[in-house]
C-alpha cells in the first residue's frame, strides 16, 4: 500500500510541474493584456515546467491548502513599453558599441572624413536612443521563505527572460546544450522505496509481531507447556526465525511483483540480497524476542515495540532519502539499525552493487549476532 | 537416596526460595504408579512451584525429585523426564486464533506425537476440531489444555488446577474427563483448591499451607483421622429437647444463627438421636454432615479454605 502511494505520488513517469499563479497588471484600457506582457506569458508556459495560473488584477492572494506553495509573479503595469523601449535602447546601443569598436580596429586605414561622418551618425544614434524611456519595470515573484523551491523557480524564470529578450534583439544564445541518454541509471523514488518498505516492514514484523507473539505465548501458557515437552529452546528460535525468514521473502516477493507490475522496478533478488533480507530477518526477530523475553506484561511488549518501530521507520531514510533531511537528523539516522539495514538491501537489489553493499551488510550481520545472543540469553526455558 | 520404580514421582526436602521468599519448604511425598494425587492447598501455599520443580520448569534451592526414577535436576535426565510427562500449567490458554485441532497439533510437533485424532475423541473435542479458540467455552478451553498435555501418551500427568474459573457444571464435566485417565494407567498430579475436587478425583492427598505439607494419606484415612465426628445439624431447637440430648450423653453445641450441633461417633447414632428426640415429643429433622477434607482443613490448619482459595 505504501509502496502504492508513494510510488504514484513521488516516482511517476511525467516530471513534475511547479505551481504559479500570474498577475498581469499590464493591461490596455479594455483589460486586454498588452502584447509583450502576453508573450512573456506564452513563454513561461512554454517552458512546460510551470502549471500557470492567471490572477485577475483585483483577486487577493490565493490560500495555501495542504501544504501546495503559493507562488505570485506579478507583471508590472508598464512591462512591454520599457521592455520594447529597452530592447531598442540595446539595439542601439549594441549597433554604436560594433561600429566603435570596428572604427577602432580600422585604426589609421579609415580616413578622417569617413570618421568624422560615422561619429556624427554615432552622436545622432545617441540622440535618438534618449527619446526612448528606459526605466525598468522589474517582475515581482512572491513567496513563502519555507518554500524551498522558490530559488530554483526564479532561476527558471530568469532563465526564460534571458531567452525572451534575446529574441526580442533577434538575436539566439550561441552556447547549445545536446541533451544525451546515457547508461548511468537514475533512482527513481519507487527505486529508493521498494527496499526502504521492505526492510521496514521486515523490522516492525520484528519489533512488534514477534516480541507479542511471544509475550502472548509466555502469558497465556503455551511457553511453559511447550519447555515441558522435549523441544528445546534452541529449537523454538530456530523455528521463530524460520517463519519470520519465510514471511520477509514472501513480503519480498510480493513488493518486487507489484513493484514491477505499476511502477516497472527491475529489482531481481540475488544470493546477496537474500542474504541481506535473511541476516536483517535473523537481527529483528532477536530483537523481538528479546523485547518479549525481558518485558512482562503484553501491552507494554506492543507500546514498547511501536515505540521503537514508529521513529526509527521515519528517522532511518528508508521512506525517503537522508539529504532530504537536516544535518543533524542525517547523523541520528545513521544510529539506528534499520538504516543499515535498507541501505544494503538498496545498493544490492536496485543498484546491484556488491562493494557498496559490504560495510552496511556487515554491520547488519553484527546486529544479526547481538539479536539472536539477546533472545537465546532471554528466552527461559526454566524458572519462568 | 535414588526414587524406586514403582514410584512415579517422590519428592525429598524440596525446597525454593526467591531471595527471602520460601515458597516451599521441606516438601516431601511420594506418587504411585497409576494413581491420582492430589495437593490441596490455598492460593500461595507453594502447590505450583512445586509441581514446576517435578516438570523440570523451576531449579529447586535444595532437595531431590525423582520421576520414574529420574533426576530432576540432572541435563541428561532432564530431557527423558520430558519424554513421559504431560503438564497442563496454571490459568493457562491456548493460541487464540487456532482451531483446536491446530492448537494440539503444536504440542504433538512439540512431542513428536501422533496420537491428536485419539486425544481429541477421548476429550470430546473431534465434532469441535476446526472451531477456533477464541469461539470455545470455558469447559472446552480447559479440555484443548489437557488434550495438549495429553497428547503422545505421557506415564504421567500434572494439571495445575484444572478447573480454577470454571463454573459448577464445566467443572463437573472437566472431573470426568480428569477420572477417564486414571483408567487409561496414566498417573495423575493434580494442584488444587477445591476441596470437593480433591475429594472426588484423588486416590491421595497432601494438604499444603505456606510451603509444608501438613498432612498426607488416603482421603478416607485423613478424614477418619483429622476429620472428626459425624453431625447432626438442627436449624432449630428448644432448650428443653437439648437438655435431654445433654442428659443422655450427646455433646451439643449451640453455632452461629440459633443452630444446634450434636456430633455422634458412628452414623448409626443419627437414628437413635431423632428417635430419643421424637419418643419425647420433639420434632426433629436434622441435616446429617460427614466430615471431610473440609474438617480435615479445620482441625489440622485452624482454617477453611474458601472457594477463591483463601484461607479463612
Amino acid at each position: 500500500m505504501f509502496l502504492l502511494v508513494f510510488g504514484t505520488i513521488f516516482g511517476g513517469p511525467a516530471p513534475p510541474n511547479y505551481s504559479l499563479y500570474i498577475r498581469n497588471l499590464d493591461t490596455d484600457p479594455q483589460g486586454n493584456p498588452e502584447p509583450l506582457a502576453a508573450a512573456f506569458i506564452q513563454a513561461l508556459n512554454s517552458s512546460q515546467v510551470f502549471d500557470l495560473k492567471l490572477l485577475n488584477p483585483d483577486d487577493p492572494a490565493p490560500r495555501s491548502t495542504g501544504f501546495a506553495a503559493i507562488r505570485i509573479l506579478t507583471i508590472p503595469k508598464g512591462f512591454s513599453a520599457s521592455l520594447l523601449n529597452n530592447t531598442i535602447a540595446n539595439r542601439i546601443d549594441i549597433t554604436v558599441d560594433t561600429i566603435n569598436r570596428l572604427v577602432q580596429m580600422a585604426g589609421e586605414n579609415l580616413p578622417e572624413a569617413t570618421r568624422a561622418n560615422i561619429n556624427q551618425g554615432l552622436s545622432q544614434m545617441n540622440t535618438v536612443k534618449q527619446l526612448f524611456k528606459t526605466e525598468k519595470k522589474p517582475l515581482t515573484l512572491e513567496g513563502s521563505p519555507d518554500d524551498r523551491l522558490l530559488q530554483p523557480i526564479e532561476a527558471i524564470i530568469n532563465t526564460v527572460a534571458d531567452r525572451f529578450e534575446l529574441a526580442l534583439l533577434n538575436s539566439t544564445s550561441t552556447i547549445e546544450i545536446n541533451t544525451v541518454q546515457t547508461n548511468i541509471r537514475q533512482l527513481r523514488a519507487v527505486d529508493y522505496y521498494l527496499p526502504g518498505y521492505v526492510a521496514a516492514f521486515i523490522m516492525t514484523n520484528g519489533l512488534i509481531g514477534v516480541s507479542s507473539f511471544t509475550a502472548e505465548m509466555r502469558r497465556n501458557g503455551v511457553m511453559k507447556l511447550i519447555a515441558a515437552t522435549p523441544l528445546s529452546r534452541f529449537s523454538w528460535i530456530v523455528s521463530l526465525v524460520l517463519m519470520q525468514t519465510i514471511v520477509s521473502l514472501i513480503l519480498t516477493a510480493v513488493m518486487i511483483a507489484v513493484g514491477w507490475m505499476v511502477f516497472r522496478i527491475a529489482a531481481v533478488p540475488d544470493l546477496f540480497s537474500l542474504l541481506i533480507i535473511l541476516l536483517g530477518t535473523l537481527a529483528f526477530t532477536g530483537l523481538g524476542s528479546f523485547i518479549g523475553g525481558v518485558v512482562k506484561s503484553a501491552e507494554a511488549v506492543t507500546a514498547l515495540g511501536n515505540t521503537l518501530s514508529f521513529p526509527m521507520m521515519f528517522l532511518s531514510g528508508a521512506f525517503w532519502p537522508l539529504e532530504l533531511m537536516p544535518p543533524f537528523m542525517q547523523q541520528i539516522a545513521r544510529f539506528t539499525p534499520l538504516y543499515y539495514f535498507h541501505v544494503a538491501l538498496r545498493e544490492s537489489l536496485i543498484a546491484g552493487s556488491v562493494s557498496t553493499a559490504l560495510i552496511p551488510t556487515a554491520v547488519v550481520a553484527i546486529l544479526a549476532m547481538a539479536g539472536i545472543i539477546l533472545a537465546a540469553y532471554t528466552t527461559k526455558w526454566r524458572d519462568f | 537416596m535414588e526414587g524406586v520404580v514403582d514410584e512415579a514421582v517422590a519428592a525429598e526436602e524440596l525446597v525454593k526460595k526467591y531471595g527471602d521468599v520460601t515458597a516451599v519448604d521441606g516438601v516431601s511425598f511420594k506418587v504411585y504408579v497409576g494413581e491420582v494425587f492430589s495437593l490441596l492447598g490455598p492460593n500461595g501455599a507453594g502447590k505450583t512451584t512445586t509441581v514446576e520443580i517435578l516438570e523440570c520448569l523451576r531449579t529447586p534451592t535444595s532437595g531431590e525429585a525423582y520421576i520414574k526414577g529420574l533426576s530432576v535436576k540432572n541435563l541428561g535426565d532432564i530431557r527423558k523426564i520430558k519424554q513421559i510427562i504431560g503438564v497442563l500449567p496454571q490459568e493457562f490458554n491456548a493460541v487464540d486464533n487456532l482451531t483446536v485441532l491446530e492448537n494440539v497439533q503444536l504440542a504433538a510437533v512439540a512431542k513428536q506425537a501422533d496420537n491428536v485424532r485419539d486425544v481429541l475423541e477421548q476429550l470430546g473435542l473431534w465434532q469441535i476440531r476446526n472451531k477456533l479458540f477464541s469461539k470455545l467455552s470455558g469447559g472446552q478451553k480447559r479440555r484443548v489444555g489437557i488434550a495438549m498435555a495429553l497428547v503422545g501418551n505421557p506415564e504421567i500427568v500434572f494439571l495445575d488446577e484444572p478447573t480454577t474459573g470454571l463454573d459448577p457444571e464445566a467443572r463437573r464435566e472437566t472431573w470426568l474427563y480428569i477420572k477417564n485417565l486414571r483408567k487409561s494407567g496414566a498417573t495423575v498430579i493434580l494442584t488444587t483448591h477445591y476441596m470437593e475436587e480433591a475429594e472426588r478425583l484423588s486416590d491421595r492427598v497432601a494438604v499444603m499451607v505456606k510451603g509444608r505439607i501438613a498432612v498426607e494419606g488416603r482421603v478416607r484415612e485423613l478424614v477418619s483421622s483429622h476429620g472428626g465426628k459425624t453431625r447432626l445439624v438442627f436449624d432449630f431447637l428448644d432448650e428443653d429437647a437439648v437438655g435431654v440430648l445433654r442428659g443422655c450423653g450427646y455433646v451439643v453445641e449451640r453455632v452461629q444463627g440459633g443452630r444446634v450441633v450434636v456430633k455422634v461417633d458412628r452414623e448409626s447414632d443419627v437414628f437413635d438421636v431423632v428417635a430419643l428426640l421424637r419418643d419425647r415429643g420433639f420434632e426433629a429433622y436434622p441435616e446429617v454432615r460427614q466430615p471431610g477434607l473440609e474438617d480435615v482443613f479445620l482441625s489440622v490448619i485452624g482454617s477453611r479454605l474458601s472457594e477463591t482459595g483463601e484461607l479463612v
